[in-house]
């Protein structure tokens, strides 16, 4: 099975929020959603974007959780804190550089994006890649990942691509706003 | 077929005890292809899994689609037939019984029998809607022409597609929504969008509509607000409400004075171009920047990009059909494609983004006032002879033609009008005008509401039958391509719902009429006699057979007979439906719109949608995801506009016009021209903005003036709603 990766093109958002419908919708996710969409500056226009967990290769959520709770799945998916290891000191909330982990005052428990992964490790799309209308949220090969790579990474101070990471190594691959700077138009 | 870049081969997740159903979205014409999850155990929809396979959206959908499923088996769904004996509580939500079908039936024939033996045969009326079945479209017509006798029957896509519609009739001799399929929409070098929210109306274009700039062609938008996808474009042409066929006859202006014209193309398949061409001479830049608003420069850029294209798309949606030049604006905007011959070949044509549904089919086949099936007109004697050949009825028992559905409304208030039969359509929320509107469903003497929720026009009514969702019905539906789909059933009917067409057969037998009806005892059975019922008009289904839908992953119309494998490109031969197979090239004089800002309400307003809901927000309100990113409506605000009336973000103020008035929450954007606000128009009782807007109708299509009138705004002392 050909390794795939989420990988984010921010610019394509439309704020549509269906990333966040569908995420309830994948069978393991109790109906709550774990990622978000922000505008950018409502204000002013209509820009926003997703904010996913872009599940670091290092994770600060896993190293900050004394009880281990946060396990990462051979695929390199951060998951889910274990229900019965969480004790709800909500470290992980605080280490990660994103603010991706939630927290249920009810339950007194974390809860992430685990990519689907009873989507994933057998190579299906995580719900939110699977519906995403603007291909801002895309499920791509390496090597497709690498073709984007090569598209939008000017090479000069206009750099668009966060590739190859932001804070820290990532499993997600995530292009800024900005892509079409480098497009060569057709006439 | 048709499988494109996008597609990918993708095995569904089946989740143990569980069956999938592939279907399609309950909600607007991009149809998006859904599996619903369904537990073996209980036969319950349970969920919704990606159509990977369905080549128009690829698994793709919208946060309506991705929650559709939750209507089916919702809280809300009225489960029995209700009666209310009160009809002084008409209006409200109050005095309604549960009662059996027996007795709804029973009642149903005893008032409408009263009212057609004291008052005629039109003194009934039907009102209907496009967010159903072919099936069901073409079985209302039938009841009400058969059924009830009367001729007063109209729908709600005069609120909707009627203006596409005439365009393209009067500019092609045909209404087909696409004159290709929207696998070709990614393909083409230049998108010109007027008057479409796509990213939120029909957001799963947009992975299509992005993919033609990333190739290097070129997105123009059209539209007085910056809508997400008009952030992206490459010329926003940012026109006043209301001013659309200007900003046509300016670009069509520059395309001819700047050599884009297909000389060739014109000559021999078009008629109309001289005097187009005169017309259009006197929209300049600087007159056609002068009505519009929009800046020179762009207006010049727009038409340089869509002239250069080598090919092009000209799409528009309800922004310039909701105006009482609607049919002007669809035929301006065809004319770009008619005079520099972007159209008839693949990549290169005409769209319109239909917004409910089957918002294509349901026009096609006798909802409409003057409409028979297969797009025939009553006022045609050979087509009337058709059709009564199938009903098996006297062509002379055929009656004459109604009126257009703000106009029923008109004629409940002057009596004319006494009974309704309501279905699929919530015209409390949805219709122009609506305190006109709202005393003409009170002043009926008997009013029949179909429908699966209590919606706000329910509550005029004297009997709610309780129908069933998309999900617990099978059928087909033509998605905004002109593509035949087909809907499947998922779930047997919850509590004592039926489908609306089975609801008419039994209705039609206590009305006597059961001789015209009682063979329908299955949706299939209702198909086979609608593909008759089309055949040999010019919207021929008869050939569209639902196996070949099943096997063609749907069939486009045209198709004539079984072997006729449908007609995804329109006019590939450069043969258009007018008799001499030639396009029209309107020349068409600007009016503005019916109502102009003046000292006394300086603001144009305009209205659409938000991506959370759908038309009058009776099914997408309820749905908990979808109430919780919209609760509320509002009115967007430019902030040098707030700033002149000294308001803020979030404060709530009275906007009202010369028909009425209501309160919103301000929101300020930068997105929005300075003389424009607008608000969202899926709200109920007070919050409906269609208590604003103006029932200016198109001369042609009856469409009202929803997306232009005058407003004004008025601060309140307290900034609370009172």
């Amino acid at each position: 099975m050909e390794k795939k990766r989420l990988y984010i093109e921010l610019e394509n958002c439309i704020g549509c929020r269906s990333c966040l419908a569908a995420c309830t919708q994948c069978g393991g996710h109790e109906q709550k959603n774990r990622n978000y969409v922000y505008d950018v500056n409502p204000l002013v226009n209509r820009q926003t974007m997703p904010l996913m967990c872009l599940h670091c290769v290092d994770p600060a959520c896993a190293r900050s959780c004394p009880a281990q709770a946060i396990q990462i799945h051979e695929t390199g998916a951060v998951l889910s804190a274990l229900t019965e290891k969480c004790i709800g000191c909500q470290n992980c909330t605080i280490a990660c550089p994103y603010g991706i982990p939630k927290f249920d005052e009810e339950e007194n428990l974390m809860y992430k994006c685990d990519l689907c992964i009873d989507r994933t490790k057998d190579g299906i799309p995580p719900m939110c890649a699977s519906v995403c209308p603007s291909n801002t949220l895309q499920w791509l090969t390496e090597e497709e990942i690498a073709e984007k790579q090569q598209m939008h990474d000017l090479g000069n101070d206009k750099w668009v691509t966060s590739m190859p990471y932001l804070e820290g190594e990532t499993n997600v691959k995530v292009n800024l706003p900005g892509i079409l700077q480098g497009t060569t138009k057709l006439f | 077929m048709q499988r494109d870049k996008f597609f990918r081969e993708i095995e569904n997740v089946r989740h143990p005890n569980e069956t999938l159903v592939k279907t399609h979205c309950s909600y607007c014409g991009m149809q998006c292809g859904m599996n619903l999850r369904v537990d073996t155990s209980t036969n319950k929809i349970i969920g919704v899994e990606p159509r990977y396979d369905w080549p128009v959206t690829v698994g793709k959908m919208c946060p309506k689609g991705v929650t559709a499923y939750q209507q089916t088996n919702h809280d809300d769904r009225i489960l029995k037939p209700l009666i209310r004996d009160d009809a002084s509580l008409k209006g409200t939500q109050e005095g309604f019984r549960e009662a059996s079908w027996e007795e709804a039936y029973d009642l149903i024939a005893e008032k409408f029998g009263e009212l057609q033996s004291n008052y005629g045969k039109d003194s009934l009326s039907v009102f209907s809607g496009v967010s159903m079945t072919n099936e069901k479209c073409y079985l209302t017509g039938k009841f009400a022409r058969v059924g009830l006798g009367t001729r007063y029957i109209d729908y709600n896509g005069r609120f909707c597609m009627s203006s596409a519609a005439g365009g393209f009739l009067r500019s092609f001799g045909v209404d087909r929504g696409s004159t290709l399929p929207w696998t070709d929409v990614h393909e083409t070098d230049c998108l010109f969008i007027a008057g479409s929210n796509t990213a939120e109306c029909h957001p799963t274009s947009m992975f299509r509509v992005w993919a033609v700039q990333e190739r290097g062609g070129y997105l123009i938008v059209a539209d007085p607000r910056e809508t997400p996808v008009a952030r992206r474009a490459d010329v926003h042409l940012d026109l006043r409400p209301g001013t659309d066929l200007a900003l046509a006859n300016g670009i069509l202006h520059l395309l001819i004075k700047n050599g884009y014209a297909d000389e060739e193309f014109v000559n021999k398949h078009t008629n109309g171009f001289e005097e187009t061409k005169e017309l259009v001479k006197d929209f300049t830049p600087e007159t056609t920047s002068m009505i519009t608003g929009v800046a020179v420069e762009k207006i010049e850029r727009a038409a340089e990009i869509y002239g250069k294209a080598p090919n092009a798309i000209v799409m528009f949606a309800r922004g310039i059909e909701q105006q009482h030049k609607g049919v002007d604006n669809v035929s301006g905007y065809t004319n770009m494609a008619l005079v520099t011959g972007k159209i008839g070949r693949p990549k290169a044509g005409v769209a319109t983004f239909t917004g409910q549904g089957n918002g294509q089919g349901g026009r096609e086949h006798g909802q409409k006032s003057d409409l028979l099936p297969g797009y025939r007109k009553i006022t045609n004697p050979e087509h009337v002879k058709a059709v009564s050949k199938v009903w098996g009825i006297d062509p002379e028992e055929m009656p004459k033609p109604g009126v257009s559905a703000y106009e029923m409304f008109e004629l409940m208030n002057e009596k004319t009008i006494r009974g309704l039969y309501l279905l699929c359509s919530n015209p409390a929320v949805s219709a122009p005008n609506l305190n006109v509107v709202r005393k003409g469903l009170k002043s009926l003497d008997f009013m029949v509401c179909s429908d699966f929720f209590l919606s706000e026009s329910a509550e005029y009514a004297d009997v709610i039958l309780p129908s069933v969702t998309w999900s617990e019905d099978e059928g087909t539906v033509t998605n905004l391509e002109g593509r035949i789909i087909k809907i499947n059933k998922a779930q047997e009917p919850i509590g004592e719902s039926k489908p609306d067409w089975q609801i008419q057969v039994e209705l039609a037998e206590r009305l006597g009429r059961g001789k015209y009806f009682s063979h329908l005892k299955t949706a299939k059975d209702v198909a086979e006699e609608f593909r008759l019922a089309s055949k040999g008009g010019y919207a021929d289904y008869y050939g569209a057979t639902w196996d070949k839908i099943d096997k063609q992953d749907g069939v486009f119309w045209p198709c004539k007979d079984e072997d006729d494998k449908g007609t995804p490109h329109m006019f590939l031969d450069k043969k258009f439906y007018h008799p001499d197979g030639k396009a029209k090239i309107c020349a068409l004089p600007y009016r503005p719109p019916a109502e102009e800002p003046d000292e006394k309400y300086p603001l144009r307003l305009t209205t659409g949608r938000v991506v959370y809901h759908y038309l009058s927000g009776n099914q997408t309100r309820r749905i908990k995801f979808l109430k919780d990113m919209c609760p509320d409506p509002y009115v967007e605000v430019h902030p040098v506009t707030a700033a002149k009336y000294g308001i803020q973000h979030d404060e709530n103020i009275r906007l009202f016009t010369r028909r009425g008035k209501a309160y919103y929450k301000v929101k300020i954007t930068e997105a929005i021209r300075e003389d424009t606000v607008f608000v969202p128009y899926h709200f109920g009782h007070d919050e409906s903005i269609n208590l604003l807007t103006i029932a200016a109708l198109d001369p042609i299509s009856k469409m009202p003036e929803f997306k232009a009138c005058a407003a004004e705004i008025e601060k309140l002392d307290s900034g609370k709603v009172l």
